[in-house]
């Protein structure tokens, strides 16, 4: 599938005004940036010029870390309304300050039609017009573009639940998003709970998933990398840890991926049994064995995933034996039970089967 | 061309005849001490009490902030638990919206209208009164909800169906639901008292275009009350329903929907944003004036610019909405109305700097605040003209860039200029000043603490953090810059200290100020040092727009008593109440004094709303009971009492009738400013009705029945019956048949009660049931409104025939027959509308678009 | 003796007419749409053509009656767009000018509100 060309005029725009994000972007990096050519040059650099506002261009949340056509369109018009409102107010201020300190002679009539005839009315007129004018094109820019596929993202107390429509069958997975770069998906946002909000800064604007509604969010993903995906809106005790990953990656790598997501599970060994004894399979799934809880996340293809307990921690078997033993510890408000008894060597067989379903 | 052009010069002075009005205007004004000061109504008393617990929420409020900004300080920190911080935000935001921003407006409203207007008091003392004890024992309930661990928990916006569903969260939301409906009642009835002060409280002479412009403020910003609280509290109905009696309004598998209380929400959750901000605008424009040494400039485009604000500001509602994936047509609408509104408010701004600009301005404490909040309010507006574009609000809503921006506004908006007007109003309240020094150390430590705490959070934003979490991890970079907004949190929070620090500290030492210490233009200006309880000595004669300036020692002619109402020979509380346009006068009513009724029934009532938050359903219907007697109580032995004479000498050779009724009175302002509140309220329900019809494809839902259509007819029929035995008794007891009227008004009652019968009984015969689907419980929610009213209206015939046997009622003197009249009017009006949508709607929608 | 009063004089109502309109105008908009992405394109997929053409006419009658109001302010109450005449004078007629003023003002006022209202029909041409 071959990448969408790009309009011109952002490309540019992109270029003139968001310079310095990009220029930070290359060399501050930070765990998640993106991977890119200046891979050595940003390490050496990096301690040197990661001052806050340098650092607060890049990162894995960042709006401005050009990461999503969508993303880039909201850049184009922040650039220009961030340095507009601080014109802007630099005037205000400066008109202020002058009206106050013509104290001793005071000022004439001419002087306050100019102040509140072309201040407070013909000047905010003009530039209001403007801006909306240019926010609306904005959103027809950005919204319901045609979409090469679709991912059905379902919200849930407190992680994701991820269904893609691959070309071997439908493939279930959770908190974590893999999309192809360069194309459009359109996401396919329900919940059965309460209201989440999806929000991938660095690709895009953010859409509340709301029961009783499907709701809809198109991006496109421009820059391979490992994002960082949030809920945005309050939904209970455990909202603050509700995030996701979204991974970008080159068509051909995502299409292959997809084909291996669709397969069952591949592991096996005596930890399945100490997950179907301990009663795991309640509530998890995980395809090809008779583990087929619709409840939580489906574990089919776990240590594939970059984060576990909804992009809480990374996957690693120490993350994983504290995550069964204490759930509740790291992630307060969590609906899993805590596993505190479980004897190490069968708590080992269930790490060893687990970190085994890639 | 005034009404006043030959008026009699004033007598003579005598030392002896003033001395005795003083002592006699003393005896009735007097304020109750000791204990007894509880029972005060004066609203000067009331205004500081008002003014000091709504600062006492701030204070608790703050407190809460900087436990948010201490749990946030650095990544993964445990200062908070989840729980915990979960219920702090959530009473941060409600405490300081709730408890804080718009009491704090009536506060001060309460305490400095009256005298703006040379006023004596407001219309109705008493209900200042009872809205404080209101306000003060909900504000406690809700607040103390913290301590138990029980505070509610779900963001101040309190979203369905995380706050609709029992299981989802507990005790804590009713305390939110009911605590807050029950504050909310007092703000609707403390916006009623302004409106009216405004309207029929000022002087003789103050034409609409002398009125001072704190005064439109108040009344543009009680107009707004009026309009935006009662949507909220029909949403708390239907919440409060769906949570206690499981009925399905948010409910998505019984044809609920969770949206519905967000448009409620936030129908009351934007205008509630000017409502807040405008008094403070209001105190800039009473200021500045003051220090520019000039009148305000383009005072007309101001009262422009607030009426503007006041419509515009209804039309932003969906602007917090634009995440929830309504059509983008929609969405479009609402960003349009969202950048209009900026229009009126730039206005408003360069008229400011129009008459800094004329004027030669005096620097002073004051004046530091009103720029501080310029910078502020100016950049936060800035923000917000980008957060109303969708695609940016798309990344900035429910962002560290939206928390940044709505503090830019508020704190800008309200907190600084309110700061400015504590400083300048507090030698008003107490006869002393505030220290030049100590009040520029808390305003440079506010204005740097505030900045330095709330600039980084845009960029907070920008990196991905959203609102309302406890905890963050490293990994995401937001540490360092939050650590930097704590520290200005901080800072700001020790500007304050010094602030309160200032107003509290002991004065004995200082010497009382001198009169007008600020050489202002103002009414309020005029009163005495020390201060003397009944406000005005002598009411003046109003001409311009900045009396203290520009009319000739008007001071000290009302000091001699020159002018209306030097005295109190009956030995009764009275004021001038005047009419809309221009001021005349029409009559002198008599407000009451003293009491603890208000007490009592501010008691009853929270009381009731406290026990029913704990579903001790018994109970909180006797208290309920027990509010409405003492209500009924404290009506009879206060209101509308017969007079001893007719007319009384005003002074000045103007002679006014001490009894007026219907609409010369205030009792009928008051109660027609209320209905309209009241069915703006209603409105909230048949807009769900409506909202229901527009996103369910059928509706009624198959299978379910409309009410039916010959049982509502009745009840239609029985309930017009009423309205016409009603009118009738009006009409009856003004020809003096007063006979025929009390029958009428016994007999009305029955057609009433047996109405709303057959409502329920159409209702009934369909199969409704509230808990199976949102269409059965919006039918029944519709019908049990009307009936709540027609018992209210119910009491109120009772209540008449009582007054009519009583001989207090009589033909002349018929003002409670007359309100009760209107009442039944906006009965007639909601009757017929609850019939046109249960009974007529569904035959129009069947063969139309459905 | 009986007083001028609001409901007696009708003049005050000049002052929140021009709002009134746009408000009625504003609601009328988002209802017509709202309805129609419920009703009838519920997909996304109908056309905005019948709302567009609707808001058209709803604007241009508001716009109509904002032209007629800022007359009638401007012609019966004597109301003018200056800033520095204060308005001040104790006379009724001045109370009059004042309010033909605010009127004309908001007049203005709304009759930008009402444009950007209108505008978004002009830039979608669907629902989503």
């Amino acid at each position: 599938m071959s990448r969408r060309t790009f309009p011109q005029r952002e490309e540019r725009h992109d270029d003139t005004l968001a310079f310095i994000c990009r220029f930070t972007d290359r060399r501050t990096g930070g765990p998640y940036a993106p991977r890119g050519r200046h891979a050595i040059f940003r390490l050496k650099l990096a301690p040197l010029s990661a001052t806050l506002l340098l650092a607060g261009c890049s990162g894995p949340h960042n709006w401005l870390s050009g990461a999503g056509r969508e993303a880039m369109r909201i850049e184009a018009l922040f650039w220009p309304l961030l340095i507009g409102a601080g014109l802007i107010w630099t005037a205000v201020m400066t008109l202020a300050v002058v009206a106050y300190r013509t104290a001793e002679k005071g000022g004439t009539e001419r002087q306050v039609r100019a102040y509140v005839v072309w201040g407070g009315v013909v000047f905010p007129a003009v530039v209001l017009t403007g801006l909306l004018a240019t926010g609306l094109l904005t959103l027809r820019g950005i919204a319901a573009q045609p979409a090469a596929h679709t991912v059905a993202v379902d919200g849930e107390q407190w992680w994701w639940r991820v269904r893609y429509e691959g070309p071997e069958g439908p493939v279930v997975s959770a908190n974590e998003i893999r999309l192809p770069r360069g194309e459009t998906v359109r996401f396919e946002l329900t919940s059965d709970d309460v209201i989440h909000s999806f929000w991938a800064p660095a690709i895009g604007g953010k859409m509340d998933l709301i029961p009783g509604r499907t709701t809809q969010l198109t991006l496109t993903p421009e820059k391979t990398g490992s994002w960082g995906g949030i809920c945005a809106e309050f939904c209970g005790s455990a909202h603050a840890q509700m995030l996701f990953r979204l991974v970008v990656m080159e068509p051909e790598a995502y299409a292959r991926w997809l084909a291996d997501e669709a397969r069952p599970a591949q592991a096996t060994g005596p930890g399945l049994e100490v997950f179907l004894d301990e009663g795991c399979g309640a509530c998890h799934s995980i395809r090809g064995t008779k583990a087929q809880g619709p409840v939580g996340p489906d574990l089919t293809h776990f240590a594939g995933r970059e984060t576990l307990g909804a992009g809480i921690r990374p996957v690693s078997r120490t993350a994983l034996r504290n995550w069964i033993r204490y759930p509740e510890a790291i992630k307060p408000g969590v609906r899993m039970p805590g596993y505190p008894d479980m004897p190490d060597a069968r708590l080992d067989r269930l790490v060893d089967y687990l970190m085994a379903l890639k | 061309m005034t009404a006043f052009q030959d008026l009699p010069p004033p007598p003579d002075y005598d030392e002896a005849r003033d001395r005795a009005q003083r002592e006699r205007l003393m005896a009735v004004w007097h304020t109750p001490t000791g204990w007894r000061k509880f029972s005060a109504v004066n609203n000067e008393i009331v205004g500081r009490w008002y003014a000091l617990t709504a600062f006492g929420f701030f204070v608790f409020a703050g407190i809460l902030a900087l436990m948010i900004r201490t749990q946030l300080a650095v990544p993964d920190n445990d200062f908070l638990s989840m729980e915990l911080y979960n219920q702090v935000f959530t009473m941060h935001g409600t405490v300081m919206m709730f408890l804080f921003a718009v009491p704090i407006f009536e506060a001060v409203a309460i305490m400095v209208l009256p005298e703006i207007l040379g006023a004596r008091d407001l219309p109705f003392p008493r209900l200042s009164a009872f809205g404080f004890w209101c306000f003060l024992i909900g504000g406690v309930f809700v607040c103390g909800s913290i301590l138990f661990g029980a505070a509610p928990a779900g963001g101040w916006f309190m979203y369905t169906p995380l706050s609709s569903d029992p299981e989802q969260t507990g005790i804590g939301t009713d305390i939110w639901l009911l605590g807050l409906s029950f504050i909310e009642v007092a703000s609707i009835a403390a916006a009623v008292e302004l409106i009216v002060g405004v309207l029929k409280s000022r002087p003789p002479g103050m034409r609409l275009n002398l009125m001072p412009l704190y005064c439109w403020y108040v009344l543009v910003v009680g107009g707004m009350i009026l309009f935006a609280f009662p949507p909220l509290i029909a949403g708390d109905l239907l919440l409060e329903m769906e949570r206690a009696f499981d009925w399905a309004f948010f409910d998505t598998e019984r044809g609920g929907d969770p949206l519905l209380w967000q448009h409620l929400f936030w129908i009351f959750g934007h205008p509630e944003v000017y409502i807040i901000f405008l008094p403070s605008v209001a105190l800039v424009a009473t200021i500045l004036p003051t220090f520019a040494r000039r009148p305000m400039v383009g005072y007309s485009w101001i009262v422009l610019s607030a009426v503007g604000i006041a419509f515009l500001s209804f039309g932003l509602w969906v602007h917090h909405m634009f995440t929830t994936g309504l059509p983008n047509i929609s969405l479009s609408f609402f960003s349009a109305a969202s950048e209009a509104v900026a229009l009126p408010t730039g206005i408003q701004i360069f008229c400011f700097l129009a008459t800094l600009l004329m004027g030669r301005s005096v620097g002073s404490v004051p004046m530091l605040f009103t720029g501080g909040a310029l910078a502020i309010f100016v950049f936060g507006g800035l923000t917000g003209v980008m957060v109303a574009l969708v695609p940016f609000d798309w990344q900035a809503h429910d962002s560290y860039f939206v928390v940044a921006h709505l503090h830019y506004t508020l704190i800008g908006g309200m907190l600084f200029p309110l700061m400015a007007g504590i400083w300048y109003w507090y030698p008003f309240a107490t006869d002393k000043t505030m220290s030049e020094r100590l009040g520029r150390w808390s305003f440079w430590m506010m204005f740097a603490g505030f900045n330095i705490a709330f600039l980084p959070m845009h960029w907070t934003g920008v990196m991905g953090m959203p609102r309302r979490i406890w905890t963050y991890a490293a990994d995401t970079g937001w540490g360092p810059i939050n650590m930097v907004s704590t520290v200005g949190a901080f800072l700001f929070a020790a500007g304050f200290a010094v602030f309160a620090w200032d107003v509290l500290r002991p004065k004995r030492n200082q010497p009382p100020t001198r009169r007008n210490p600020w050489d202002a233009g103002t009414m309020e200006w005029a009163k005495e040092v020390p201060d003397k309880p009944w406000g005005c000595r002598s009411i003046p004669l109003i001409t311009t727009r900045y009396p203290l300036w520009e009319q000739e020692d008007i001071v000290g002619q009302i000091d001699r008593g020159e002018w209306f109402l030097p005295d109190a020979q009956e030995g009764k509380r009275e004021m001038i109440v005047t009419d809309i346009l221009d001021g005349r006068p029409i009559f002198v009513q008599r407000v009451s004094g003293p009491t603890y009724k208000t007490l009592l029934a501010a008691m009853f009532l929270g009381a009731c709303f406290i026990l029913a938050t704990f579903k001790l359903w018994l109970a909180a219907v006797l208290c309920g009971a027990g509010f409405t007697a003492t209500i009924l109580w404290w009506l009879w032995t206060a209101t509308a009492r017969i007079p001893e004479k007719e007319e009384k000498d005003c002074g000045r050779g103007l002679r006014l009738p001490v009894y007026m009724s219907g609409n010369a009175s205030v009792g009928w302002w008051a109660m027609f400013i209320t209905m309209v509140g009241d069915m703006t309220a209603f409105f909230g329900l048949v807009f769900a009705y409506f909202f229901f019809w527009t996103v369910h494809p059928e509706f009624p839902p198959e299978g379910t029945r409309s009410p039916a259509f010959s049982w509502l007819t009745l009840g239609m029929v029985l309930l017009v019956a009423a309205w016409v035995l009603v009118a009738g008794a009006r009409r009856w007891n003004g020809q003096a048949k007063t006979g025929r009227a009390r029958a009428a008004l016994a007999l009305a009652g029955l057609p009433a009660l047996s109405g709303l019968g057959a409502l329920a009984q159409a209702c009934l015969v369909s199969g409704l049931d509230p808990t199976r689907h949102a269409f059965d419980a919006t039918c029944w929610v519709l019908v049990l409104w009307l009936g709540a009213h027609l018992l209210a209206g119910f009491v109120m015939l009772g209540y008449c025939v009582a007054r009519s046997w009583a001989g207090i009622l009589t033909p002349r003197y018929d003002a409670d027959l007359r309100n009760s009249a209107l009442y039944w009017d906006f009965m007639l009006a909601t009757s017929l509308l609850v019939y046109a949508l249960l009974a007529l709607f569904p035959l129009l929608s069947e063969g139309g678009v459905a | 003796m009986r007083y001028p009063r609001l409901i007696d004089d009708r003049s005050i109502w000049i002052m929140v007419a021009p709002s009134v309109i746009w408000a009625a105008h504003f609601l009328l908009c988002y209802w017509i749409a709202a309805i129609w992405c419920a009703k009838e394109a519920a997909d996304g997929s109908a056309p905005l053509q019948p709302v567009t053409w609707t808001v058209a006419g709803v604007t241009l009658v508001a716009l109509g009656l904002i032209w007629a109001l800022a007359r009638h302010a401007w012609g019966r109450y004597g109301g003018s767009l200056f800033i520095t005449r204060t308005i001040a004078d104790d006379r009724a007629q001045e109370r009059k000018h004042f309010l033909g003023h605010v009127a004309l003002l908001l007049c203005a006022l709304h009759t930008l509100a009402v444009i950007f209202t209108a505008l978004p029909v002009l830039v979608f041409d669907r629902c989503w």
